[in-house]
């Protein structure tokens, strides 16, 4: 009589501690995904802005050093400029894109 | 009356104690004194949140938790299990940054993340360790990062100084960022507030827009520690994983 007690009790921990962890994880869950959509927007919008403005930079620095070194002076400028343009605008598509398979 | 005062009088560094070793300027600045208060403050603010250990925890406690759950979240959900390792370095950037933004907004003091050397040397920090450990962890197979797959012979000589000029620009990207967001903000908290003094008694329309400004400064400053973290996390998961 009293061992069946104790089995039941037993039974029901375990059920309790499965519920438990179960309730934990859907929490753990959603709090990330509630923080990633809540700040992931903001992110985005500082990242893609730098992005365009650091490609555009990177590349006349990269064309006008190379221009320095190989004395062709606005040829490198210009194409680098326009590679730093569109890798600007390259980059911030792919970011859009991860950003987007994740929603 | 007020023409003395520019409004990037703010960024200036002022030497409080001169030092010298051969002909290398180490005084210490304005700068560096807010670096050296925002470590103190972080070391004894953590220490002390975490002393207690307790189970329900109490209001300095809870911050502690709620930045370090936020981190170990954010690393875990864009490096996985890697993420581990790098935990630590992220969180000490995050904080770093956090603080130094928040205490830039104390009239008075300074604004260390305002100026882009201090960003870049962070950023440029990231972006070493993200090359090392890819080339570490992958070898030359590393390159692949710019060469992504299934991509047509003719668009490669296209591609890559493309994808080689948006790796270069990510620490640039970073370091613009910060800089740019903590110094256009303060200069225009400094602007409105030239102008109180000026329109007299009309001052206070400027003066409420400062307090709503002030709002939207304090909401960049932990945003832009936040994004910091975030693509710090980015750029050192395609370390670990080159090919998407």
């Amino acid at each position: 009589m009293s061992k069946k007690k104790v089995g039941d009790i037993d039974d029901s921990l375990k059920e309790l501690t499965k519920k438990i962890d179960n309730v934990k994880k859907e929490n753990i869950n959603k709090s990330s995904k509630y923080q990633n959509k809540q700040f992931s927007g903001f992110s985005h919008a500082f990242k893609i802005v730098s992005d365009l403005f650091a490609n555009i930079l990177v590349g006349g620095a990269i064309g006008w050093t190379l221009d320095y070194y190989f004395n062709t002076k606005p040829i490198l400028l210009i194409i680098f400029l326009i590679i730093g343009f569109i890798s600007g605008i390259y980059t911030s598509y792919k970011s859009t894109k991860k950003l987007q398979n994740i929603e | 009356m007020t023409e003395k005062h520019s409004p990037l009088d703010q960024f200036t560094i002022q030497r409080i104690f001169e030092m010298k070793i051969g002909n290398i300027d180490i005084s210490l600045t304005n700068s560096s004194l807010m670096m050296i208060a925002v470590l103190l403050i972080l070391n004894v603010f953590l220490i002390y949140a975490t002393k207690k250990k307790s189970v329900v925890p109490g209001r300095l406690q809870s911050i502690a938790e709620m930045s370090y759950e936020m981190i170990y979240n954010t690393t875990q959900s864009n490096l996985g299990n890697d993420g581990k390792r790098l935990f630590p370095l992220v969180y000490t950037l995050f904080m770093f940054i956090l603080l130094c933004n928040m205490l830039g907004l104390i009239p008075y003091s300074f604004t260390v993340t305002s100026h882009i050397i201090i960003t870049f040397a962070l950023a440029f920090g990231v972006f070493l360790l993200a090359t090392i450990l890819g080339f570490v962890l992958h070898g030359h197979k590393y390159l692949r990062l710019f060469l992504p797959k299934g991509v047509p012979i003719f668009l490669i000589p296209i591609l890559v100084p493309i994808e080689i000029v948006s790796y270069i620009s990510r620490p640039i990207s970073l370091a613009v960022r910060l800089a740019a967001n903590m110094m256009a903000g303060h200069t225009i908290i400094k602007v409105f507030a030239s102008f109180v003094v000026v329109l007299g008694i009309w001052g206070i329309a400027p003066l409420l827009f400062i307090v709503v400004l002030y709002v939207l400064e304090t909401l960049i400053a932990f945003l832009q520690a936040y994004v910091f973290a975030v693509l710090t996390c980015l750029y050192i998961s395609d370390s670990f994983h080159p090919e998407h």
